[in-house]
C-alpha cells in the first residue's frame, strides 16, 4: 500500500517530519523570523503566530541517544522528554528564541526546571494548564494567555493587537479545515494516502511556516482527491494514545497490510476536530474556549474520559474501522490510565483493541509488526 | 492435498507436514543465522521422510515465526501466535489457554473452540520465561536441560528465587550452590520463579481450562508441574510434540487456503 | 445510601479489620511500657484505629462519609462535623500485611502497568474488587502527579463505585495569591458538593474555631521541628514527622486532640534537647530522607539504619511544613489561608505540585537549619517529577557541600528493589563520603 500522488509536497512534508529544522524553516530563520518552540497540544501556537514568529513543537526525533540528559532525568522518565531535553542540551535547539512548557505532564514540566536552568534559550516561560473542564478553568487559562502574551510583548519588543489575533485564528483554522479535508478522504474504501504519510503531513503543520503549508497542503489535497487509492488493505486501524510523531511507527504498524484510516492523536484528530469561534469578540476568550473545552481532551483532563471513549467510537463508525491500537511511551501514566479506562468502552462496544508499548526511540520493528500481524490475524483478517 | 507449515524460531527451525487433513511428517532442527537456510533444512527433512523430493509437490506451504518473511518458498506468513493457537487447539480441541514457551519469547493466548485468537500476551523483550533462560540455568548447575528439570521434580524446599532478571538470576544461583542450597531445590526454585511469571500472563488474558504447553520449553515436565500449582490446574499433556505446535497451525491454514481455492474453483 | 447486604459489606471491611488488627498487635508490643514515649506512640496507633472503627461504624449503619484527602482543606470537614478519610489508607497502612505483594500482582492482572505508582494501583484494586466501603461523595485529589488525576478517572468509572459523585478540585501550578484565590473559590464549590453528599452544612463561625484550632496545632508542628534541630536530634526513627503529619494534617486537623498530643510532643521533646537525649544508638548521621518513610517495610530499614549506621533522619518530606497561621477575620481570608496550606504547605504536595524550586529551596533550608550530613532521596518508582529533578537535587546538594545518593525503590513494594540491595547502597553511599563508621 503506497501513496500515490505525483504532487512533490508530500516528499517535503516526510522530510520536515524527519528534521527538527528543515530548509523552509531555515529560509525564514536566515530572514530574521523568531522562533518559539512549545511542548504539549496546548501550547498557544496561535499566539506566538499573533506575535509574527513562527511557532516550533518540541519534538526529538534524530536524536542520538541521552548521554546529556540522563545526568537530570532518571531511567523511568519518559524516552520523549529525556531524548527532547539531550537535544536541547546538545545545542540542536539553539535556534529557538522562546520555549514556553505546560504542566501538562510530570515529566514534561520537569523539562521547564532543567531547561532554564541549563540551556541558554532566551526566553523559557510555563504555563499552569487546568485539570478540568469548567467555567473557572477556562478562565484561569484565559488569564494564563494573557499572561504568556504580555511576556512574549515584553520580551521580544511587539505588540500583539487583538487584529493580529484574529488573523493568526483565521491562518490555524484554515490549516485545520485543510487537515479534515486531508482526512476526510481517507474516509473513503481505499483511501488516497497511508497513515504514515498522513502522520507526516500533520508533523510537518507543527515545523514549517503556517502561510506556506496552507498552500502546500492544500495542493496535496487537490491532488490526493484526484488519486487512486492506497490498494488493498486486510483492515482499517486506528491509532490512540500519547505522542507519537514518528511516521516510521505508523509504516511499520501498515506493513501487516492494516492500513491506519485515522487516529486520536496528539499530532492527528486532535488538531483539527473542532475549530477556534472566530465570532467571539475577544479572541483570547476564543482561545481558551477552544482549547479547553473544544479541543478534544488530554487524558490529564479530569472527568473528560467519557467525552474521550466517545470521540474514538464516533471516528470507529465515520472511517469504518475494523480495530483500535492503543499506544504509549513507557512510564507515561496518563496513558496507562486512559488505556485502562478505554479497555472498557472498547468492550463493551465490541470494538477490537490492541494494546502496545514503545519507546519514543522506536526500537523491536518486528516485535510491532508480530503483535499487529497477530491482532488482524485475530479479526479475521 | 499435502500441505506444508513452517515455524522459524530463533534456536530452531520445525516443519510439519499434513496429507488430507492428518500429520503425515514433521522435522525439528537447529537453526542457523539464516532463516531461509534454516527454512530449507526443516522442509527437505520433513520431506525426505514422505520420500518428496521438490517443494513443488506440497499445495501451499505457509511460513511463521520470527523467521517468517525469510521463508522463500512459502506462499504466505501467518503470526506465529495465530499458528501456535490453531496448532494446540488441533491437538486438543478443548484447550482454551495456550502458554508457548519458545527459544526466546514466551506468550499466552486466549482462544475460542476453533482455535482463534482472543487476546494474548507476550513477552519478547526478556530472556526470562524463554529457552535461554533455562539453558544459562542449566549451565550455572552444570546439567543439561533435561537433569534440570529431573532436579525441579525432585526439589523438597523450594529456593526463592527473588531476582527479576534472568541474568541477576543466574548470579543469585551460583550464591546459592556456594551456600550449599541443594541443586533439587534451586532448580524447583527457578521453575517457581518462571511459573510465577507465566501465571501472571496467563491471567491477563484469563485462565479458562484447558490450558496447554506449547513451544520447546512445554517438555520440560519440572516447569509444567510448577505452572499447575501456581494455576492451580492440570495442564493437558498434547499428543504429540508440542514443539511442532506452530508449524502445525502453519500447516492446518495453508490446507484452508488450499480448500478455499477449490471451493472458489467450483463457483468459477 | 442504599442498604447493601450484609455479606457484600463484610468483604468491602475485611481488610480495614485486618489493619486494625495488625495495629492492635502493635499496641500489645508497646505492652506497658509507661514512658510518654511510648505514650504519644499508643495514641498515634489509637488513632489510626479509631479512624477506622469510624468508617466502619458509618458503613454498618448507613452514615455517609466522604472519601478525601488532606490537601482538600480537611479543617472543612472537620468543620462540617462530616465524617471522612483517605480510602488510600489501607494499602498506605498495609504495613506488612500478608496480602500486599499479591494484591501488588493482582493490579498487574487488572491491566494497569507496572510502572504506574504502586500505591494509586493498589487504591484502584480495592475499590475493583470492592474491598472498601463506599463512600458518600469522591473528593478526587488532582495533584501533584499524574497518577493520581487519571486513577481517580478510573475509579469514577469503576463497577463498584461508578454511582459515587466526585468531585475533583482543580489545582493551578503557581504558588501565588491568584493561585490560592482560585484554590479557594474551588474549595467553596467543594464544600457545596459535601453538603449535596451528606446533608451537613458548613457554618462559617465553626469554620473559624476550627481554624484556630489548626493554627494551634501548627504552631505546636513548628516549635516540635526546632526542636529537632537540636544535636542530637530528641527522638528516633519511632517518633516523629510521620506522626505529626498523620495528626495535624489527616486524623485530627482542626481538632483540640491534635493540640493535646502535640503538647505532650513538645513537653517530651524540650525535656530530651535539655537533658542533650538523643537515640539510644547513638546519632552519628544526621539524614534527610527527601520523600515518605517506607510505611510499608519501615521494619526492615530503619532499626537497621540506626543500628548500623547511626543514622537519625532528623528530618523528611513529610515532616515539613513551614507554618503560616490561617488568617481568621472572614470567609475570604480562611478559604485563601486553606488553600494556601493544601497546595503550597502540606508535605509532599509542597514539594511536589509545583516548580522544581519548591523540591530544591526545601532541601537547602533543612540543609542548613537541621544540620544535615547527607540528604537520601529513595527515588520511589511513582514520583515522575521528583526522579526527574534527580540532576538539580545532586547540583544543590554538591553546592551545599553535601553528599547525595539516589536510591530507586519502591515504597509499597519492597520487591522492586530488594532490602538488601536498598541497605547496600545505603551502605556504600556512606562508606564513600566518609560519613560515620559502621559499628
Amino acid at each position: 500500500m503506497e501513496t500515490k500522488t505525483k504532487s512533490r509536497v508530500l516528499q517535503e512534508f516526510q522530510e520536515a517530519s524527519k528534521t527538527l529544522m528543515n530548509p523552509a524553516l531555515k529560509k525564514e530563520k536566515d530572514k530574521g523570523a523568531k522562533i518559539i518552540g512549545y511542548f504539549c497540544s496546548y501550547g498557544p501556537a496561535e499566539i506566538i503566530t499573533a506575535a509574527g514568529m513562527i511557532p516550533f513543537r518540541i519534538r526529538a526525533v534524530g536524536s542520538p541517544g541521552t548521554d546529556l540528559s540522563d545526568a537530570y532525568l532518571s531511567n523511568i522518565n519518559c524516552s520523549f522528554c529525556r531524548n527532547a531535553l539531550n537535544l536541547g542540551l546538545a545545542g540542536d535547539y539553539d535556534f529557538l528564541d522562546g520555549l514556553i512548557v505546560l504542566n501538562n505532564c510530570d515529566h514534561v514540566r520537569r523539562i521547564y526546571d532543567n531547561w532554564r536552568r541549563k540551556i541558554k534559550t532566551p526566553l523559557v516561560q510555563m504555563m499552569s494548564l487546568p485539570k478540568k473542564i469548567s467555567d473557572p478553568s477556562i478562565q484561569w487559562y484565559y488569564d494564563e494567555l494573557k499572561i504568556v502574551k504580555k511576556v512574549i510583548e515584553d520580551k521580544f519588543n511587539v505588540k500583539i493587537t487583538d487584529d493580529k489575533l484574529r488573523e493568526a485564528i483565521k491562518l490555524h483554522n484554515e490549516t485545520r479545515r485543510l487537515q479534515r479535508k486531508l482526512y476526510d478522504l481517507r474516509k473513503k474504501d481505499n483511501p488516497p494516502i497511508t497513515g504514515a504519510d498522513t502522520l507526516a503531513v500533520m508533523v510537518a503543520a507543527t515545523a514549517l511556516p503556517l502561510k506556506q503549508y496552507n498552500q502546500m497542503l492544500k495542493e496535496l489535497v487537490d491532488d490526493l482527491s484526484k488519486s487512486e487509492g492506497v490498494g488493498k488493505a486486510k483492515a482499517r486501524l486506528l491509532v490512540i494514545g500519547g505522542v507519537l510523531d514518528d511516521p516510521e511507527y505508523i509504516k511499520v504498524i501498515e506493513s501487516t497490510g492494516g492500513l491506519v484510516v485515522t487516529d486520536v492523536l496528539c499530532f492527528g484528530t486532535k488538531n483539527f476536530r473542532a475549530e477556534i469561534d472566530e465570532k467571539m469578540k475577544d479572541p483570547i476568550a476564543a482561545l481558551a474556549k477552544y482549547y479547553i473545552a473544544d479541543r478534544p481532551s488530554c487524558p490529564r483532563m479530569f472527568g473528560d474520559q467519557p467525552r474521550r471513549a466517545q470521540l474514538v467510537k464516533d471516528l470507529v463508525k465515520e472511517f469504518k474501522v475494523d480495530g483500535v491500537i492503543g499506544q504509549r511511551i513507557v512510564f507515561c501514566d496518563l496513558w496507562a490510565g486512559e488505556i485502562y479506562m478505554l479497555n472498557d468502552d472498547l468492550k463493551q462496544a465490541g470494538i477490537p483493541f490492541l494494546k502496545l508499548e514503545r519507546e519514543y526511540i522506536m526500537a523491536g520493528a518486528g516485535q510491532v509488526r508480530t503483535r499487529v500481524q497477530a491482532f488482524l490475524e485475530s479479526m479475521g483478517r | 492435498m499435502i500441505v506444508g507449515g513452517c515455524d522459524i524460531g530463533s534456536t530452531t527451525g520445525k516443519a510439519v507436514i499434513m496429507t488430507d487433513g492428518q500429520i503425515s511428517a514433521y522435522s525439528i532442527v537447529t537453526s542457523t543465522t539464516r532463516p531461509e537456510v534454516t527454512a530449507k533444512m526443516a522442509m527437505e527433512e520433513a520431506m525426505g521422510y514422505l520420500g518428496l523430493v521438490s517443494m513443488e509437490e506440497l499445495d501451499y506451504i505457509v511460513g511463521t515465526g520470527y523467521g517468517r518473511l525469510k521463508v522463500p518458498f512459502a506462499k504466505e506468513n501467518v503470526s506465529e501466535i495465530t499458528c501456535h493457537a490453531r496448532g494446540a487447539n488441533w491437538l486438543c480441541s478443548s484447550v482454551r489457554t495456550v502458554v508457548d514457551i519458545g527459544g526466546q519469547d514466551c506468550k499466552v493466548m486466549s482462544i475460542d473452540a476453533k482455535g482463534k485468537v482472543l487476546e494474548f500476551v507476550m513477552n519478547d523483550r526478556c530472556a526470562a520465561g524463554t529457552g535461554r533462560f533455562f539453558e544459562a540455568m542449566a549451565r550455572a548447575l552444570q546439567v543439561d536441560l533435561e537433569g534440570l528439570s529431573k532436579l525441579a521434580l525432585e526439589g523438597k524446599n523450594p529456593a526463592v528465587i527473588s531476582s527479576q532478571c534472568s541474568v541477576f538470576a543466574e548470579s543469585e544461583v551460583v550464591t546459592l550452590v556456594n551456600e550449599g542450597r541443594e541443586l533439587t531445590d534451586i532448580s524447583a526454585g527457578l521453575h517457581n520463579s518462571i511459573a510465577s511469571r507465566l501465571s501472571s500472563m496467563v491471567r491477563k488474558v484469563g485462565l479458562i481450562e484447558d490450558v496447554a504447553l506449547t513451544g520447546g520449553c512445554a517438555k520440560n515436565e519440572g516447569l509444567a508441574k510448577a505452572l499447575e500449582n501456581k494455576l492451580g490446574v492440570k495442564v493437558v499433556h498434547l499428543p504429540e510434540d508440542p514443539q511442532i505446535a506452530g508449524a502445525l497451525g502453519a500447516a492446518l491454514i495453508a490446507a484452508e487456503r488450499v480448500q478455499q481455492r477449490e471451493e472458489v474453483g467450483k463457483k468459477a | 445510601m442504599s442498604k447493601i447486604d450484609k455479606a457484600r459489606l463484610d468483604k468491602q471491611l475485611e481488610r480495614l479489620r485486618g489493619d486494625k488488627a495488625l495495629l492492635q498487635s502493635f499496641v500489645d508490643m508497646l505492652g506497658l511500657d509507661p514512658s510518654e514515649e511510648a505514650d504519644i506512640n499508643r495514641f498515634v496507633l489509637k488513632t489510626v484505629m479509631d479512624k477506622y472503627d469510624e468508617i466502619m461504624n458509618c458503613a454498618e449503619n448507613d452514615i455517609p462519609f466522604m472519601a478525601a484527602y488532606f490537601a482538600n482543606c480537611p479543617e472543612i470537614f472537620t468543620a462540617m462535623d462530616v465524617p471522612w478519610w483517605i480510602f488510600l489508607q489501607t494499602p498506605f497502612l498495609g504495613v506488612s500485611s500478608p496480602f500486599l505483594a499479591s494484591d501488588t500482582d493482582e493490579t498487574e492482572k487488572m491491566g494497569l502497568a507496572t510502572d504506574f505508582c504502586t500505591v494509586l494501583r493498589l487504591a484502584m484494586f480495592y475499590v475493583e474488587k470492592d474491598l472498601t466501603p463506599k463512600p458518600a461523595g469522591l473528593i478526587a485529589l488532582l495533584h501533584p502527579c499524574d497518577g493520581t488525576v487519571v486513577i481517580h478517572q478510573a475509579i469514577a468509572k469503576s463497577k463498584a463505585w461508578h454511582d459515587v459523585p466526585v468531585f475533583g478540585a482543580d489545582s493551578p501550578y503557581w504558588d501565588d495569591e491568584r493561585t490560592y484565590k482560585y484554590y479557594g473559590e474551588e474549595t467553596k464549590r467543594m464544600v457545596d458538593f459535601v453538603t449535596q453528599c451528606t446533608g451537613k452544612k458548613l457554618d462559617i463561625d465553626r469554620l473559624r474555631e476550627v481554624c484556630k484550632i489548626s493554627n494551634q496545632t501548627y504552631q505546636l508542628w513548628a516549635d516540635y521541628n526546632d526542636l529537632r534541630k537540636a544535636v542530637p536530634c530528641p527522638h528516633d526513627w519511632t517518633i516523629g514527622p510521620p506522626q505529626c503529619f498523620a495528626l495535624a494534617c489527616y486524623y485530627y486537623p482542626g481538632k483540640i486532640e491534635a493540640v493535646d498530643w502535640f503538647k505532650k510532643l513538645v513537653a517530651n521533646a524540650e525535656k530530651r534537647v535539655k537533658a542533650k537525649q538523643g537515640m539510644a544508638a547513638g546519632e552519628r548521621i544526621r539524614a534527610l530522607w527527601f520523600d515518605i518513610l517506607p510505611i510499608m517495610w519501615q521494619f526492615d530499614i530503619s532499626p537497621w539504619l540506626e543500628q548500623e549506621w547511626g543514622v537519625n533522619i532528623v528530618m523528611n518530606m513529610f515532616g515539613y511544613t513551614p507554618y503560616e497561621p490561617i488568617d481568621t477575620k472572614n470567609e475570604t481570608t480562611m478559604f485563601r489561608g486553606l488553600a494556601k496550606r493544601s497546595l503550597s504547605q502540606v508535605p509532599m504536595i509542597r514539594q511536589a505540585r509545583g516548580v522544581a524550586d519548591n523540591f530544591l529551596g526545601d532541601i537547602e533550608r533543612i540543609v542548613k537549619d537541621y544540620k544535615i550530613d547527607c540528604v537520601i532521596w529513595p527515588g520511589h518508582m511513582g514520583h515522575k517529577d521528583g526522579n526527574a529533578s534527580i540532576g538539580m537535587m545532586r547540583e544543590k546538594c554538591r553546592e551545599l557541600g553535601v553528599p547525595f545518593l539516589s536510591i530507586g525503590l519502591d515504597l509499597f513494594d519492597k520487591r522492586y528493589t530488594a532490602i538488601d540491595e536498598v541497605k547496600d547502597r545505603i551502605s556504600k553511599f556512606f562508606q564513600a563520603s566518609g560519613l560515620g563508621q559502621k559499628k
